[in-house]
Parts: C-alpha cells; sequence; structure tokens
C-alpha cells in the first residue's frame, strides 16, 4: 500500500517535473516573445513617430483642428498618440502570440479572433479619428463663412454641420468593427448626412452669391434708405 | 570711244562721287586737276564703280564749293584745261566708266558776267535773266534754306538799288527761268557739254527754278515745265543720256520730277539715308522699311540714287523732330558737328569705325533698289575733321598711301588747299589705299567684293522688291526678284545676335546660296525658315529651285 | 529633373522678336476686354511720350479670357507691319500676350511678368493694374524713379476718397509699417514698377508655388523689397478709380493682403524683429491726397456684423485672443451703435494677438484670418463714424494716431511670437 502510495507519488511527482519540465521551455519562449515583442513594438513606435514628424502630421491635425480636440481632452500630440497606440497593438500582439504557444486549450481561438479584429479596429480607429477632426474644421469654416456672409443662425450651421459629420463617422466606423445591427439607422445617417453635407457645401461654396442676393433682397428696404456706395478694402 | 549702247545703264550703275579738288594733284600745286584724276582711273575700275560723279568744276569764286558757276563753259584754272577734261573723258570712257558733271540750273555766282550785266542797269537786255524787286516781302510763303547764315531770301544790291532774290547763299543769286531766253542759254550749255561726251548732268537744286506768290516756291508746276522741256531737248538730240536731280523733298514730293518718265531719269532719295542711320542706332528696322512703305512707285525706266554719305551734311531736313534730335544726339552729340539741319561727318566716324557696321550699311546701300553712290574715300573707311569749317571737312585730299602728303601731292603739306587728316585712327598713315591693298581683310578689298557680287545679278539694279515683316523687329529682309532670279536679303540691325523666322513659304523647294561663299543653306519647307545671325551680319541668298 | 516652364513655346517665340528692351510694362487680366481699351492706349501714349528712345514692350498676362481681352491688347503693338499714322514712334513697340498656366491669379500673373522681364534683361518694370483708369503721365510718375534714380521698388500713392481703402488705412500700412519699419502708404499695391534687379530677385524666390505667391503676390512684393533690403520710393500717381465691379469681397480681400502679411512674418522673423521704430522712403509728389465728397456708406451694417461676429465666433475668437482682449472686445460689443467705438489700442493689441495665433497654428491659419473679418467691420464702422465730417488732415492724424499705436505695441507682438506670454 505504502509501495504502491510512494509509486504513485513518484510518479504524480515525476509528472508534474516532467510537465514543468515540458511547460518550462514554452515559459521560456514566451517571455522571450514578449520581451522580443516589446523591443520590435518600440522600434516601430520609434520609426513611426519619426516618419510622421518628417511628414508633418502635427501640423495635418493642427489645420484640421485636431490639436484642439486632443488639447481638450488633455491628450499628447497626435503624432505621440497615434505612435503610442500602435505601440500597444504590437506589443499586446506579441504578448498573444506568447500565450498561444503555452498551448493553453481555449485561448488559441480567442487569439485568432484578436488578430482577425486589429485590421478593423485599425480602420475604425482612422475613421473615427478623422471624422471627429473634419467635423471639427468643417464646422468652423461654416461658422465662419455663415458669419461673414451675414447668414442667419451661424451656430446652427455650424453644430448641425458637425453633427452630421461625427454621426457619419462613428455610424463607418461602427460599420468597421462589424457592430451593424442597427444598419438601417446607419444608412439612413448616412444618406441623410449626405445630403445635409452636400446641401451646406453647396450654399457654402456654390451658392455664395445665391445667399448674397438673397441676403440683398432681404435688406433691400434697409439699403434704399441709406443707398449705399460700395467701398473697396483695398 | 562710245560705250554700249543700253539706254537704261544708269539701274546698273555703281556712281562714284568725287571731287576733282580733292582726288590727285598732277602738277604739285596743292590742288587735285583732271590730269591726276586721269592717272587715277585704273583705280575706280579696279574698285569696280562704273560711272563717276564730278562735282562742280567751273570758273567760280569758290565761295560754295563751286556751286556758285561763274562760268558754265569753261574748266576752273586750278584743275586744268578744258583739253585736259577732254582727255580725261576719253580715258575714263575707255575704261566703261561713264561721267555725271554737275549743272547747277537754279543760280550763279554773283560774279557770273550775267549777274554783273544784269545788275549794272534796270534796262540792260539781262536784267531780267535773274529775280528782282523793290521790295523785299515778295514770296513770304518761302523757307530759308541754309538758316545757319542767311536771314532772308532777298539780298539789297547797292549797285542798282534793288532786292535779287536767293534761294541759298546771298552770293548766289537765283536765274530767272519765266525768261525763255535764260531757258536757252543753259541748253546751250548743257548742249555744249554734251556733244564733248558727258554721258549725264546732276541737276541741282531743281525744286526751285520758278518763284510765284502765295506758294513756298517749291516744286512748282512752272519748273516741272521747264524740266520737261530740257528733258524732251536731250531725249531729241542725245539719247542715251542722262538726268539726276537733286531735290532734298519727301519722296511723295518727288514723285512729280519723273513725271510719266518725261522729267528725270534718276533722283536722290533723301529722306531714306538718315533713315538708315536711325534704324541702325535703334536698332530697329521700322523707320527703313516705313520710309520706304512712303516712298511711291515710279515709272519703269526711273531709278532712285541711294547714297549713305555725300558730300553734304547728312541732311536731317526729311526726318520729324523727334527724329532729327534723336539722330543729333546718337550721332553728333558734340555741337561743332551739326551743320544747318544735318551732321556733317564721314560714315567710318558715324559708326564709330566699326568695321560690321561699315560693313552692313554698304550691304544695305547696295541692296536696296536704287543705284548706290559711293563718297569717294569712303570705300577705304576715311574720317573727317569737324574743326575744318563748312563742310570742309568731309572734303579732305584722299588719303593714297603713307607717303608724302598722303600720295595726294607732292606740293609742300603747307600749300595743299586742305589740311590732310593726320590723327593715328584716320589719319593717311593709318587709312591708305596702299595699305589697304595688300589685304585681303581691308575694307577696300571687302567694298570690291561687295561690288562684284552686286554686279553679279541686274536684279539689284532693276528687280523689285519686297518686304518680310519677321516679328524680330532687329531684322530687316526683303525679297528682290527680276525675273528668274530671286535674292533674299537679311540685315541684322542689331549689336547682338538675333533668331529670325522667315515667312519664306511661298518659295517652298527652293533651295538658298549665300552669294558671297555660295555655300548652300537648307531648302525651304512649310515651317517658318529660321535663322541665326551675328551682330550686324547680313546675308545676300539667292533663291535657286534644284 | 525638368524644372516645370511657365512659358509656353508660342510667348517664347514672341519674347525672342520683342528681344532686349529696357522698359517693360505687365498688365494681368481676365476677362477685361471692358476696360482694357484705354488702359493700354493709355500705356502706349505714356511710352512714346516719356520714354521714346527706350526700347519697350507691353506683356500682357491672361488668366484665360475668353472676352476678346488678348486681341485688344495685342492691337496696341506698334510696328511697320500696322501703321498708326497719328503716332510718331521711333521704335517697334511689341504688345504681346499669353495664357498663364495655373488659372487665373494675379501671383501667377505676375509670375509671368517677371520670367519676361528677366529673359528680356529689363532694366525697370511697371506692373498696371487692369482695373486702374490711369493717365499717360502714370508711367512717367512709376518709372522714372527706377530709370533715372535707380529705386528698385515704386509703389504708388493715389488721391483716394477718404473713405477708400480702409483696410490698407486702418490695418495693412499701420502694421506693414510698424512691423517692417518702412513707412509704404499702399504695400498692396495695384500699380508699382521695379527695377530689373528686383524682378530676378522676385523670381527666385520660393513663393511661387505656394497659396501666398497665387493670391498675394503684390503683398508680398512690397515686404519682399523691404526685407531684401532694396532701395524704395514711393510716387504719387492721380486719382485711384473705383471700378464699379462685383461688390468687393472683404474676406478675400484679407486673405489676400493680411493672410499675406501674417505668413511672411514666419521666414522674416529676423528682419523685423530687430527695428523698433519706422522711417519715411523717398516720396515723389504728396504721399497722400483725400477727397472726401459725400458718400453714402451703410455704417450700420459693419456694426451689425461686428456684433453678430463677436457673439458668434465666440469659440473661435476664444482659441485665438486672450481673455482680457477677448473680454474687451465682448464689452466693446455691448454699447449700442451711436456710442460704440473700436480704440485704437484695443484694435492693435487684436490684431498681433492674431498675428500671434496665426504664428503658433492655434487653429487653422486660414481659419484666424477669416475670423479676423468681422472685427475689421467694428473698426471701419468707427473709421466712417469718427471722419464723417473730418477734413483730410483730421483723417491723416487719426491714421497717423494708429500707426503710433501699432508701433507701441510691437513688443508686446514680439513676447507673444517667443511664447513668453
Amino acid at each position: 500500500m505504502w509501495e504502491r502510495f510512494l509509486n504513485e507519488m513518484t510518479q504524480a511527482t515525476l509528472e508534474i517535473v516532467h510537465s514543468i519540465a515540458r511547460f518550462l521551455p514554452r515559459l521560456m519562449v514566451m517571455l522571450a516573445i514578449v520581451v522580443i515583442g516589446w523591443v520590435i513594438a518600440y522600434i516601430l513606435k520609434y520609426t513611426l513617430r519619426s516618419i510622421l514628424r518628417l511628414a508633418h502630421f502635427d501640423r495635418l491635425s493642427e489645420d484640421a483642428g485636431a490639436t484642439q480636440f486632443l488639447k481638450k481632452a488633455a491628450l499628447p500630440s497626435s503624432t505621440e498618440l497615434l505612435s503610442r497606440f500602435v505601440f500597444w497593438v504590437a506589443w499586446i500582439g506579441f504578448i498573444l502570440i506568447g500565450v498561444s504557444v503555452l498551448g493553453i486549450v481555449g485561448v488559441e481561438e480567442h487569439i485568432a479572433r484578436f488578430f482577425g479584429f486589429l485590421p478593423r479596429l485599425f480602420a475604425a480607429m482612422f475613421v473615427f479619428f478623422f471624422g471627429l477632426l473634419a467635423a471639427s474644421f468643417f464646422s468652423r469654416a461654416a461658422l465662419l463663412a455663415a458669419v461673414n456672409a451675414d447668414l442667419p443662425s451661424p451656430r446652427l450651421i455650424s453644430s448641425t454641420i458637425r453633427t452630421i459629420i461625427i454621426v457619419f463617422s462613428v455610424s463607418v466606423g461602427f460599420e468597421e468593427l462589424g457592430l451593424g445591427e442597427r444598419t438601417i439607422v446607419v444608412a439612413f445617417s448616412i444618406v441623410f448626412g449626405a445630403l445635409m453635407l452636400g446641401l451646406a457645401l453647396a450654399f457654402g461654396i456654390g451658392g455664395q452669391d445665391l445667399a448674397r442676393r438673397y441676403l440683398e433682397r432681404r435688406f433691400m428696404h434697409e439699403r434704399r434708405e441709406e443707398k449705399e456706395d460700395e467701398l473697396s478694402p483695398l | 570711244m562710245a560705250l554700249p549702247q543700253d539706254a537704261l545703264w544708269y539701274k546698273d550703275a555703281i556712281i562714284y562721287q568725287v571731287h576733282v579738288r580733292t582726288f590727285y594733284d598732277s602738277n604739285a600745286d596743292g590742288i587735285g586737276d583732271f590730269r591726276g584724276l586721269a592717272q587715277k582711273l585704273d583705280y575706280l575700275q579696279d574698285l569696280g564703280i562704273t560711272a563717276l560723279w564730278l562735282m562742280p568744276f567751273f570758273p567760280s569764286p569758290l565761295r560754295d564749293d563751286g556751286y556758285d558757276i561763274a562760268d558754265y563753259r569753261s574748266v576752273h584754272p586750278s584743275y586744268g584745261t578744258l583739253d585736259d577734261f577732254k582727255v580725261f573723258l576719253e580715258a575714263a570712257h575707255q575704261r566703261r566708266i561713264r561721267v555725271i558733271i554737275e549743272m547747277v540750273l537754279n543760280h550763279t555766282s554773283n560774279q557770273h558776267p550775267w549777274f554783273q550785266e544784269s545788275r549794272s542797269s534796270t534796262t540792260n537786255p539781262r536784267r531780267d535773266w535773274y529775280v528782282w524787286s523793290d521790295i523785299d516781302t515778295k514770296y513770304r510763303g518761302t523757307r530759308i534754306i541754309f538758316v545757319d547764315t542767311e536771314l532772308s531770301n532777298w539780298a539789297w544790291d547797292p549797285m542798282s538799288k534793288a532786292y535779287y532774290w536767293h534761294r541759298f547763299f546771298s552770293h548766289q543769286p537765283d536765274l530767272n527761268y519765266d525768261n525763255p531766253a535764260v531757258r536757252d542759254e543753259m541748253w546751250s550749255v548743257m548742249k555744249l557739254w554734251l556733244e564733248m561726251g558727258v554721258d549725264a548732268f546732276r541737276l541741282d537744286a531743281v525744286p526751285y527754278l520758278v518763284e510765284r506768290e502765295g506758294t513756298n516756291c517749291e516744286n512748282l508746276p512752272e519748273t516741272h515745265t521747264i524740266i520737261k522741256d530740257f528733258r524732251a531737248r536731250l531725249d531729241r538730240e542725245f539719247p542715251g543720256r542722262m538726268f539726276l536731280a537733286e531735290a532734298n523733298q519727301w519722296p511723295a514730293d518727288l514723285r512729280p520730277y519723273f513725271g510719266e518718265s518725261d522729267e528725270f531719269h534718276m533722283a536722290f532719295h533723301f529722306p531714306l539715308m538718315p533713315r538708315m542711320f536711325m534704324g541702325l542706332k535703334l536698332e530697329d528696322r521700322k523707320p527703313i522699311t516705313e520710309i520706304l512703305q512712303q516712298t511711291p512707285s515710279i515709272p519703269e525706266p526711273c531709278q532712285w540714287c541711294l547714297f549713305l554719305r555725300n558730300h553734304d551734311e547728312l541732311t536731317l531736313e526729311m526726318v520729324t523732330d523727334m527724329e532729327r534730335d534723336y539722330m543729333y544726339d546718337e550721332y553728333a552729340r558734340d555741337k561743332g558737328m551739326r551743320l544747318n539741319l544735318g551732321i556733317r561727318r564721314r560714315l567710318a566716324p558715324l559708326l564709330d569705325n566699326d568695321r560690321r557696321r561699315i560693313e552692313l550699311m554698304n550691304g544695305m546701300l547696295m541692296s536696296l533698289p536704287g543705284t548706290p553712290i559711293l563718297y569717294y574715300g569712303d570705300e577705304i573707311g576715311m574720317g573727317d575733321n569737324v574743326n575744318l569749317g563748312d563742310r570742309n571737312g568731309v572734303r579732305t585730299p584722299m588719303q593714297w598711301d603713307g607717303g608724302w602728303n598722303g600720295g595726294f601731292s607732292a606740293a609742300d603739306p603747307e600749300s595743299l588747299y586742305s589740311p590732310l587728316m593726320l590723327n593715328p585712327v584716320y589719319g593717311f598713315q593709318a587709312v591708305n589705299v596702299h595699305s589697304q591693298k595688300r589685304f585681303e581683310h581691308s575694307l577696300l578689298s571687302w567694298m570690291k567684293r561687295l561690288i562684284r557680287v552686286r554686279k553679279s545679278l541686274p536684279v539689284f539694279g532693276r528687280g523689285s522688291i519686297e518686304f518680310l515683316y519677321p516679328a524680330n523687329h532687329r531684322v530687316l529682309a526683303y525679297i528682290r526678284q527680276l525675273a528668274k532670279d530671286t535674292i533674299l536679303v537679311v540685315n541684322n540691325l542689331s549689336s547682338s545676335a538675333q533668331a529670325v523666322e522667315l515667312d519664306l513659304r511661298r518659295y517652298k523647294g527652293n533651295i538658298l546660296i549665300e552669294m558671297f561663299g555660295r555655300n548652300i543653306f537648307p531648302r525651304i519647307g512649310d515651317l517658318p525658315y529660321l535663322l541665326t545671325m551675328g551682330p550686324y551680319q547680313f546675308y545676300w541668298f539667292r533663291l535657286r529651285r534644284i | 529633373m525638368a524644372e516645370e516652364t511657365i512659358l509656353s513655346d508660342d510667348f517664347l517665340r514672341e519674347l525672342i522678336n520683342v528681344g532686349e528692351v529696357d522698359i517693360l510694362v505687365g498688365v494681368h487680366t481676365y476677362n477685361d476686354a471692358s476696360t482694357i481699351g484705354p488702359l493700354v492706349q493709355a500705356i502706349r501714349v505714356g511710352l512714346l511720350k516719356y520714354f521714346p528712345r527706350q526700347r519697350a514692350a507691353i506683356i500682357n498676362a491672361d488668366g484665360g479670357s475668353k472676352d476678346g481681352t488678348q486681341d485688344l491688347i495685342r492691337a496696341a503693338s506698334i510696328s511697320d507691319l500696322q501703321h498708326v499714322s497719328r503716332l510718331q514712334a521711333l521704335r517697334t513697340l511689341h504688345s504681346i500676350s499669353t495664357q498663364y498656366p495655373g488659372g487665373p491669379a494675379s501671383g501667377n500673373a505676375l509670375r509671368t511678368i517677371l520670367a519676361a522681364a528677366e529673359l528680356l534683361r529689363a532694366s525697370a518694370c511697371a506692373v498696371i493694374s487692369p482695373d486702374s483708369i490711369i493717365e499717360p503721365e502714370w508711367l512717367e510718375r512709376l518709372l522714372r524713379p527706377v530709370t533715372r534714380d535707380n529705386f528698385d521698388l515704386v509703389t504708388p500713392t493715389y488721391r483716394r476718397h477718404k473713405f477708400d481703402g480702409l483696410l490698407i488705412r486702418n490695418l495693412l500700412y499701420p502694421m506693414n509699417r510698424a512691423l517692417y519699419s518702412r513707412r509704404v502708404r499702399e504695400p498692396y499695391p495695384p500699380d508699382f514698377a521695379f527695377s530689373g534687379r528686383l524682378a530676378s530677385h522676385f523670381l527666385s524666390q520660393e513663393v511661387w508655388s505656394q497659396e501666398v505667391g497665387r493670391t498675394g503676390a503684390e503683398m508680398y512684393v512690397t515686404i519682399s523689397a523691404i526685407v531684401g533690403d532694396f532701395r524704395l520710393a514711393q510716387s504719387f500717381l492721380g486719382p485711384k478709380s473705383r471700378v464699379e465691379h462685383a461688390p468687393a469681397d472683404l474676406v478675400a480681400a484679407i486673405r489676400r493682403s493680411v493672410g499675406t502679411l501674417f505668413w511672411s512674418l514666419e521666414d522674416n522673423f529676423r528682419s523685423w524683429s530687430a527695428n523698433s521704430h519706422s522711417e519715411p522712403i523717398t516720396t515723389f509728389g504728396p504721399d497722400h491726397e483725400l477727397i472726401s465728397d459725400p458718400l453714402r456708406v451703410n455704417r450700420k451694417r459693419q456694426y451689425e456684423m461686428f456684433v453678430r461676429g463677436v457673439s458668434e465666433l465666440d469659440t473661435v475668437l476664444k482659441a485665438i485672443l486672450s481673455p482680457p482682449t477677448l473680454a474687451e472686445l465682448q464689452r466693446t460689443a455691448t454699447v449700442p451703435e451711436p456710442d460704440f467705438r473700436f480704440p485704437d489700442e484695443l484694435w492693435a493689441r487684436t490684431v498681433y494677438e492674431f498675428t500671434a495665433a496665426y504664428h503658433k497654428s492655434v487653429i487653422s491659419r486660414d481659419h484666424i484670418v477669416q475670423a479676423l473679418a468681422p472685427l475689421y467691420r467694428g473698426k471701419a464702422h468707427t473709421f466712417l463714424l469718427e471722419n464723417r465730417d473730418s477734413s483730410a488732415e483730421e483723417v491723416e492724424s487719426k491714421v497717423e494716431h494708429l500707426c503710433q499705436e501699432f508701433e507701441r505695441l510691437k513688443p508686446s507682438l514680439l513676447e507673444m511670437w517667443d511664447g513668453r506670454k
């Protein structure tokens, strides 16, 4: 009995030792992958940051009004933000690869899903980010144009444009992520957004003259009173 | 000696203008003479000229360089005798050189016996050979020509207590051509010389023959009638001889002097000359083409006489005030170079002694429609002496060699009629015939070549002209055409290299042959013909369809 | 790499025919057939009258006119082909025209004219605006200082209505004067002349491919001549015409002029930061002349648009202006129309803060420039109101006061520039 116990014990110990012996290299490999992954991710981050700086990405996002947006959110500059994001995604990817090496049952499937999801995540982030930038830029442009053209309710025009663009970009982002259960709503948003954007652009850019004529007609009685002479600013 | 019978000889002529006094002195008295001139005919023949225009050589007090004639029927003793003249004339004809002499119709010297008789009394039969008046207010619409020296066209004669009319100097009373006796007398003078063998007359100051109240007394119809009369007599008695008109007028006013080919054979084109100089300085062909556009067409047998310089000042009468100011500023900054309304300088100094410009101007002279006249000494690039009065600065002795008196005379230098040019640039030791004959590239040798090429085709003397108007206004280009001969002349008036595109589509298929080097240029196609030209360069091309 | 060419082959061929010139007159056009005829006639008469001996050419850079503008200009040529008997001309005068690439923009046109000037080795060039109604004398007044006195840039001064060119008198002249230290009355010159030396200098600048080079070239010409230490003069031309065009677009005008001025400060910091006071430049004739015919101006509308602008653009202005300045602006905007005044000090401070904001790109630079428009209307309103009954001297003293305000506040701009404030 005792002998059998010892036997079992030895057997179990051996098995544990065996499995530890089998597991330990994998762990080492995993750790190595994680460390190498960190290094690669860091290099990736560094390279991307350099490229973005060279390409004046900050200036681009400034022009788009993104800097303002990021500042409000107390976030670092857009270059920094993007390169950090890439760093983490890359490292997490490596960590997950490392974990899969451990051969834990069930995990691998999730990891595969994570990697399948990654490009779409990127795309969604991209759309969302630039959607925000575009919303801020175009709404301000519309505001200025409306004020300078003396259009009624500039703020309404401005925030309408902002809302439409954000709704549009969010819905496109969600679509990318595959969370498109409310496809109809999204489709509606898209159509509505396109329509309004088109109208806004048409009115803002193409319809300047129309707007001016509309205004002139509106202020005609006022003008008659003063019989305005045209002043040249230059 | 009979010359070839060609009634239109003057159209192909190349005329050399010389004063007997200035050319060569054979008897060491310091003044050139007919024997000397005869000795130098070989030089002129070698140069290639075909006619000699002699300035007045008649007895004269020489107060207007011989244009104040005191005897129409003789030779001034300084220049020799009438027999010397006949010998010279024969020698010239032997060398196929025709001789053109001056005939001053408008006025005589006040020393002329006719005038002496006319002024002697109001009843003298020759009284009305001149234009007399008791008042000096007649013909007030008449301009004064020598504005620098004369105040009025009337001069008071204390002897006969009356005013006499003179268009030029007051010592040159105008003959009265309303008097038939004057006209007959002048014809008999001309006849004398024609019978001797003289080939042509240069008739001086023709627009002023007749005076009429209420006119400017120039170019009057009565004047034309007189000329027609002389011409009819000439054609009847001496066919093949020629009348050349000196009339400093606008081309449109000159046109009547050709009549219906029944007045003058030739006339000087005065307005063209200053404009050639102007075009060169402006680097713009506009002045030249414009004056030629304004030049009316003339009857077939008639011809223009072209010249760059002559014994007078470079006259600026036939230019606008703006143009005259420009010419003065560019060509005669020194006031001493100006005389009356003109510039008294020779060709080489006018062109800064720039060989390229001298060649270009001579090239245009020889290729524009008309008969060219060379002024003596310009073929070797002689200079002028503005310190000599009046126009004597351009009438210094011909420079033959670097020796005693430049080879002009064996007399003492002090006894010459005029000082020689002595400065190191234009003096006779630097510029003379002898040294230039020795070198192929000298101006003299070049002029000989130019004359030879010009004479190779009658198209230059007789052909039509058609201007091409390339958009590059620095380039003057024209087509000369006669029968099958077509010549393209292209002149670059600019001091810098130029590219020019010529529209020659009408001559498509022809090749161009450069006439001096006889080199072939590319065939004319549909595209504008592109030529590149060096500074002041000119081309004469013969168009040939081969 | 083959350099992009701005001269078409046909234009180049025409330039070869024009050849070297002493004087070049450039005219930029875009569908100006209705006014261009008398303009080129006046140029031609001016050249013949005042520069009869000089080699001259008229060069038209056209933005793609469809109304025959180019033919009208070409017809002004004087050559032996088309003889004009009324005119006494010594020389051929070429009047040539080309359509420049890049669409209608005065900068593109100016670049073409400059390129032509350099190729033709013109020693003096004048550029005449197609909107100007000029006298032949203008050619002399513009070009003589270049040809005779060796000035490099001659800007114009005009007889103007006292309410004409308000942007110049309330912003461009004072600010340009304060920053670049030269009292150029018309820093955005419609008509001006320059030397061949300066033409080559302009042409070699990197500005032409940028928006500033396309639309604000006239302003840039003045600034770059000052910065390059060229010899400047201004010359009185005559009355400035007020061509009845479509109502002037204020925002476009501000973009072209003020936008260029703001932009120029970036590269020229070393130059403009060094000087603390301004110097007058050589002036031929009066440096300004004002006429004060009664003019009915809708002042009220200027005020309304200012007030609306201050309230509606709240968010934008917050990004640009410092809190005290914004607060003062907002307070000013509450004053009712008859008592409303936009003080010189506040205006200069506002403009400088805009300048600094532009430098730091706090928001899109174009938006910063646009946001200035409603505020300018407030200043314009005050100017119109204060000078309603003013004489020319009074107007001038007010302009001078504003200039001094701009000069006084210049150090504050320098502080903001460095980020110290």
